[in-house]
């Protein structure tokens, strides 16, 4: 009992303090840093792993702090939360490495690695909380750990995006308090229930409910990048490359994603969700972002942000699947969760590689690219099929059950959209991996680093190759027992189960 | 011990040649395009029916051959496969051009994968990845006629493969799993298989180019390299066709007016073939005619299967004999047209310097194919000769029946023959029918 | 341990440490901190009383209500006597490297000490008095302490300044002062307790209440009547600026809710909306012009003007939770405000200006310092886990509860201006600056105090079921139907 109070908090503490204490490190002591970084990365993916198997087996792990009376904070491990923690700790484990790689030599990396341990922190917190407040306490931390990691170059560029940034989700964080709070006046709890705890209610605050779902869910939008909220993302991709890596595949984008799936699943009830009407409506916002972040893509020659469209519209997927309110889809919607981590995580890391290395930023610099580097491109190609949804790869896994569900529940406008999205990331991603590997590359690149007989270091190589294999293997084995769609199949299963 | 001996194969016919695509996999073996080819082969000399469920993969899948129709295909294919992995490096590629190999086995375990599977995700996955992996097949080194055809099919490929997508959707909310006789059964009995239909059909016909589709098929016959013409039948059509097959429910349903307007545009697409190939002879254009023609056939067989499902089930093993001769012939006529182009100026084949550092045992594969390359180059020159020499001696005598009948039509052009022939077939067949009803 | 008197030591050993720092000026340092960290005990012992024996009335002397001086600690008193020790020891530890090495000279810093602990003895005099001619004697002596305070930075701004506040000041209590006389008159008592029970409306009790409110809200700053406040604020040294905000407008506000609650319980509902609505109207005046400004101590000190308003609206929202918010405001922002003009002061110290557009070779220097300036900041805005963030809730759910939604409007929007202004100060952390700047090493303790207090003013957000138990003692707002 003990060890299920502590458990979460230990988990958490393992990138906290890390983060903690390299922030009081001095700059040249770049071999400590490097250490507790990857020990409390690898720290943490054991405890993860811990507790995973502790779920697993029946295990309640759960810590309540008094915040107010009446009103806890309260981490718990649940089948959902566990999807997220694992996703993240995974992820971070390589975004440090490559960040490690990344950054080497360049200055401030000790305010760097602290945020990015909090950032982190932060959103794993989001994973594990237990209720609205405590999600809205992480929610607004991790707003706060990312500032710097954007403004990081403290280029004017970049500060004008983490102003952007600032604006959109400290005004989204308030909307989420706001309906929280008034959420709170009406239930006097916020504790996270499978299958929602609004269904009691009277009807005579239905139509309150409808605005404090707005309200939640444009605070939440906010982060997930919906439009008209998805503003920020695009500018955001300023930041260094690793951060751009955690922004949209781990922390912040997925935060948003997350925080909708948990109000639409474990605050109102899918079934309550769709017997107010509110589902339709978020579909259809979210068919609208999954088609506009496409359309806005093919115009972007600056490839990261034209990754950042695309996450818009990726990241809307997510929210799809659960908006459609079928259990099937719900699947598809939560393997995104992860599916889209891991490959935009890739793609992101190629680019980095590709302006870290060759001082490539421009789609249009990339001709030739693959026989440089080929490696990263390899990488590349195979996240960018997975994003467009191509078998055998995870977004094929994931857009399968979209459609699925679409037409289990009888929505059969989704498989349009679907295919729509197919259609724009094919004509968005193609030409990148066309100019890249058969075109003929340039007598010189903008600004070659030489690395020896390797492409790239060593640090900048692997992290993207490991995801881009992840993204293969969680395709190809999805089905396989303990696997992601198993798990994606239990937490619809506790919502959807009679 | 039987099924894991057949299994291995079995999975290692497509594993295979995706792993030697690592250009690191295959630095060290001799020959790899060759050698990945060889689980498909043992496949072919094992007692069928051979299969293996694979339920943890992916949607939950599997991989097998169960009749008669599979394993000839699996043999036009290893044939077809052979014959290119024998012309794909050329003279003047750079030997260190890797790339063309990685291409070269990725379709190729693609188009394995393909034929081998049970079900519909199965054989979307691998018709996509034969799809991609051909796409980058053409346009490796290919000049800027062959890249706008290349364009043209990855566009149509792209439309397929979200068709097939939607379809492969439809079948799994009717059907319970995908297996192919499964999703056949399910949509024969669906209420509404329409779309189901049209959306195989579309996604099909636009992979195979069948006629009104066919638009990337020429530029991509002229101009590819050799190994990649050959393959143009057998792979991406060929496959395609065979996906009509297995998607659709033929034999099953009943739709005259659909198979009556598919009937329709496969005659159109032989016309046409025919006509574009008498009209421009070039010999490189032969082989896309005949494809087309092929492909009109097919289609015109697949359209009376769906009109009457008891022709298909009486005569629909044509279909899988369609495609094997497709895939062949036009392989056949490929490197018989190239053969022929090549004429007596064949490149020498350069003598490779024995690696001494290899050790004895490792160099006989090398020393094999040496021995079979020095015996087909030395005896083939002398036998191309003598096939143009009677080549030439055909085309004389086409020459001079064109003649003929282009005089003939000459004669005809003028007014007072034509008149005088219509009247007197008149009076013939006044004369014949009057006999006729007397007697 | 229950039978010592600790209400009247918490009094009497500021007083004793400041006699002793006037004496003997060369160690007022020593004895200065020596009595902060005394009165953090004595106030320890003071609050392990109350909680376990409930309120504490306690008659000096022996004498009563009626005739001599009463002092009075409840739950409310007490967290008032607990902020004023932290924040006071804080402002000691800072203090103590401040004014040591700082271009103040030796002189000044000798009159800092025992100017800031008769300070200290007025505001915690003023925390436990239990009649309101009392609170009128404390709250002249905390107001003449709080002039020569702020008169000690020298220079022609500073006694401008000092002279401004002097006038405001002695205008306040004057009024207050009248409005004492007007009750003393009408009921011939001046204990609370006592006057809670005879007072009744008639025309001078409304006078009295209404020139003690005037009075009060001039002290407090409340706008329209903080024209002053900017100006002194932002003249007087670092630790003195702390102090005036994070305390001194505190007392007065503290002296208006316990009139408002006790005796003027009857007051309409329309003066409490329009002190709301005033609290509003400061909210916003107050963001608005921090974010013009272009001194950064300045932009502070209109952030006061700004959180003071905040304190009202609990006025028209008037239930336990509201006045529990209120309440737990001026905990965090006296925590986080100190922090802030702590920042402010290494930052003036360390590069010898406060202009924010040059801040960026500052703060780059000072990590600590900017660190500690955003957590209070954090504070400010409202966000988790920060006790701004449970003032917030505790108003908002109020405000929500009651139907009261523009109030909670003005919260949310003054929770943005804040933050507008907030990360208008902290994006100078990140710029690319290089350029060294000419400069005096920020001694430690400035720095960690800072950084402290900041801390503590997250940390609020943690403990936040303590303090509100703490406050429920004596339930000075009323019973849960109150109100």
């Amino acid at each position: 009992m003990n060890w299920g109070a502590t458990l979460p908090l230990l988990v958490l503490a393992s990138s906290l303090l890390p983060g903690l204490v390299i922030f009081f490190l001095p700059e040249e002591r770049v071999a400590t840093r490097t250490t507790l970084n990857l020990a409390g990365a690898v720290l943490k993916l054991v405890l993860v792993g811990v507790m995973i198997w502790g779920v697993f087996h029946g295990s309640h792990y759960e810590t309540r702090l008094p915040l107010l009376p009446g009103l806890d904070l309260l981490l718990r491990a649940d089948s959902l939360s566990m999807l997220f923690v694992v996703l993240s700790s995974i992820l971070w484990l390589v975004t440090t490495v490559y960040a490690v790689g990344y950054l080497e030599g360049s200055p401030n990396r000790s305010r760097f690695f602290g945020f990015f341990s909090l950032c982190v922190t932060a959103t794993v917190g989001v994973a594990l909380a237990g209720n609205l407040v405590t999600f809205l306490l992480f929610y607004e931390l991790l707003t706060l750990a990312t500032y710097p990691l954007i403004v990081h170059r403290g280029t004017d560029e970049a500060r004008r995006a983490g102003r952007t940034y600032l604006i959109y989700t400290v005004a989204g964080g308030t909307l989420l308090l706001l309906g929280t709070v008034w959420l709170y006046t009406l239930t006097g709890t916020l504790d996270f229930t499978a299958r929602g705890f609004l269904s009691g209610l009277d009807e005579a605050h239905h139509a309150a409910l409808i605005i404090i779902f707005v309200l939640l869910i444009a605070g939440l939008g906010v982060k997930a990048a919906l439009i008209p909220l998805h503003g920020w993302l695009p500018q955001a991709m300023v930041a260094p490359a690793p951060v751009s890596a955690l922004l949209h595949a781990v922390a912040v984008v997925k935060a948003g994603a997350f925080g909708i799936v948990r109000v639409v699943y474990d605050v109102y009830g899918v079934q309550f969700s769709a017997s107010l009407g509110v589902t339709l409506p978020l579909a259809i916002v979210a068919a609208a972002t999954i088609i506009y972040g496409s359309m806005r893509a093919l115009f972007q020659d600056d490839l990261k942000r034209r990754l950042a469209f695309s996450t818009v519209s990726q990241v809307a997927y997510i929210v799809l699947g659960i908006a459609i309110a079928g259990p099937v889809a719900a699947v598809g919607g939560l393997v995104h969760l992860v599916h889209q981590g891991v490959m935009k995580i890739t793609l992101f890391f190629c680019a980095g590689n590709l302006a870290e290395t060759l001082g490539i930023h421009k789609v249009s610099e990339m001709n030739g690219v693959g026989r440089r580097m080929p490696w990263t491109m390899v990488a590349f190609t195979v996240a960018v099929f997975g994003m467009m949804g191509a078998p055998p790869l995870a977004g094929f896994i994931s857009k399968w059950h979209l459609g699925l569900g679409a037409l289990d529940v009888g929505q059969g406008w989704v498989i349009f959209i679907l295919a729509g999205s197919s259609l724009l990331n094919a004509a968005y991603f193609l030409p990148i991996l066309y100019a890249a590997w058969f075109k003929p590359p340039p007598d010189s690149w903008p600004a070659e680093r030489s690395f020896g007989r390797r492409e790239t270091a060593w640090a900048l190589l692997a992290p993207p190759l490991v995801t881009a294999f992840l993204t293969l293997a969680l395709g190809l084995l999805a089905s396989a027992p303990f696997g992601l769609l198993q798990w994606a199949r239990f937490i619809t299963q506790l919502e959807y189960a009679p | 011990m039987n099924t894991v001996l057949s299994a291995l194969p079995l999975i290692l016919a497509p594993l295979l040649p995706l792993l030697l695509a690592f250009p690191a996999l295959r630095s060290r073996l001799p020959r790899p395009c060759y050698i990945a080819l060889l689980p498909a082969l043992i496949l072919l000399i094992v007692p069928p029916p051979v299969s293996i469920d694979l339920p943890w993969l992916l949607l939950g899948t599997g991989l097998g051959i169960d009749d008669r129709a599979g394993r000839l295909l699996l043999a036009m294919s290893v044939l077809v496969w052979v014959a290119a992995a024998g012309l794909l490096h050329s003279a003047n590629d750079k030997p260190a051009d890797e790339r063309l190999t990685s291409c070269f086995l990725l379709t190729l375990a693609g188009h394995l994968g393909a034929i081998l599977a049970t079900d519909l995700v199965g054989f979307f996955t691998f018709s996509v990845l034969m799809g991609y992996g051909f796409y980058a097949l053409l346009v490796t080194g290919g000049d800027e006629g062959i890249r706008r055809a290349a364009r043209v099919y990855l566009v149509c490929l792209i439309l397929a493969d979200l068709a097939l997508f939607e379809a492969l959707l439809i079948a799994a909310a009717t059907a319970k799993d995908l297996g192919f006789e499964t999703v056949r059964q399910a949509m024969a009995q669906s209420a509404s298989p329409g779309l189901y239909l049209s959306m195989v059909l579309a996604g099909f016909a636009l992979k195979a180019g069948v006629w009104p589709l066919h638009f990337w098929l020429l530029p991509a016959f002229r101009s590819s390299r050799p190994a990649v013409a050959l393959l143009l039948g057998a792979v991406p059509v060929a496959i395609a066709l065979l996906g009509l097959v297995r998607w659709l429910p033929l034999g099953e349903v009943r739709l005259p007016a659909l198979g009556l307007i598919i009937q329709g545009l496969g005659v159109a697409a032989m016309l046409y073939a025919i006509l574009a190939g008498i009209k421009r002879t070039p010999l490189t254009r032969l082989p896309a005619c005949a494809a087309i023609f092929v492909t009109g056939l097919f289609t015109t067989t697949l359209g009376a299967g769906l009109g009457d499902p008891a022709a298909w089930s009486r005569y629909g093993n044509l279909a899988y004999f369609l495609i094997l001769l497709l895939g062949l012939g036009v392989a056949a006529l490929v490197a018989a047209g190239r053969w022929l182009q090549a004429g007596s100026h064949s490149p020498a084949i350069p003598r490779k310097p024995v690696d001494a550092s290899v050790a004895w045992f490792e160099r006989w594969p090398g020393a094999v194919t040496r021995w079979a390359t020095q015996l087909g180059a030395d005896t083939l020159p002398r036998l191309r000769a003598a096939w143009l020499a009677k080549v030439s001696g055909c085309r004389r005598q086409i020459r001079a029946w064109q003649r003929t009948l282009d005089s003939g039509e000459r004669f005809l052009r003028r007014w007072a023959h034509a008149i005088t022939l219509f009247l007197l077939l008149g009076i013939v067949i006044v004369f014949v029918g009057a006999l006729s009803w007397v007697w | 341990m229950s039978d010592i008197h600790w209400p009247v030591i918490v009094i009497l050993l500021p007083l004793a440490g400041g006699v002793a720092c006037f004496l003997w000026p060369r160690r007022s340092v020593l004895l200065g901190l020596l009595t902060a960290l005394g009165v953090v005990a004595c106030v320890a012992g003071l609050g392990g009383q109350v909680v376990e024996q409930g309120a504490q009335r306690y008659a000096v002397g022996g004498w009563g209500a009626p005739l001599g001086i009463d002092l009075y600690a409840d739950g409310l008193s007490l967290l008032m006597l607990t902020v004023t020790a932290v924040v006071g020891l804080g402002i000691s530890v800072y203090s103590s490297g401040y004014f040591e090495r700082a271009r103040y000279g030796q002189d000044r810093a000798r009159h800092f000490w025992p100017v800031w602990l008769f300070l200290w003895t007025a505001l915690n005099a003023l925390f436990l008095s239990a009649d309101i001619f009392n609170l009128y004697v404390t709250l002249e002596l905390l107001g003449l302490a709080a002039v020569a305070l702020v008169a000690l930075a020298g220079g022609a701004d500073a006694v401008s300044g000092a002279m401004r506040y002097l006038l405001v000041s002695l205008l306040g209590s004057l009024f207050y002062l009248l409005g004492v006389a007007l009750l003393y008159h009408s009921f011939g008592s001046v204990d609370i307790a006592i006057l809670a029970q005879r007072v009744e409306p008639s025309p001078a009790v409304w006078a009295a209440m209404g020139l003690m409110i005037v009075g009060l809200l001039l002290k407090t700053a409340l706008f329209p009547l903080h024209f002053w406040l900017p100006s002194v604020h932002a003249s007087a040294p670092a630790p003195v600026s702390a102090l005036l905000s994070a305390l001194v407008v505190k007392a007065s506000f503290y002296i208006l809710l316990r009139l408002w609650l006790e005796v003027f319980p009857f007051a309409n509902a329309a003066l409490a909306q329009l002190l709301g609505l005033l609290g509003a109207a400061a909210v916003f005046w107050g963001g608005f012009q921090a974010l013009r400004q272009t001194r950064l101590k300045m932009l502070i000190a209109y952030s006061t003007v700004a959180q003071l308003g905040y304190l009202f609206l609990a006025f028209p929202l008037a239930s336990i939770t509201g006045w529990t918010g209120a309440l737990y405001m001026l905990l965090s922002h006296a925590a986080a405000k100190t922090a802030m003009f702590m920042a402010a002061g290494n930052i003036l110290y360390f590069g010898g200006h406060d202009r924010i557009a040059d801040l960026d070779r500052v703060v780059q220097r000072l990590p600590l310092t900017i660190t500690a300036f955003a957590l209070a900041g954090i504070s400010i805005m409202g966000l988790p886990p920060s006790g701004g963030f449970i003032a917030k809730w505790l108003l908002l759910e109020t405000a929500i509860r009651s139907a009261q939604w523009w109030w909670g409007g003005v919260l949310i929007l003054g929770g943005l201006l804040s933050a507008a202004w907030v990360f208008k100060v902290v994006g100078y952390a990140f710029t690319r600056s290089e350029v060294p700047h000419e400069a005096r090493a920020v001694p430690a303790t400035m720095e960690w105090t800072a950084l402290l207090m900041a801390v503590l003013a997250i940390l609020l957000g943690l403990f936040a079921p303590w303090l509100l138990a703490l406050l429920e003692i004596g339930s000075p707002f009323g019973r849960e139907n109150a109100g």
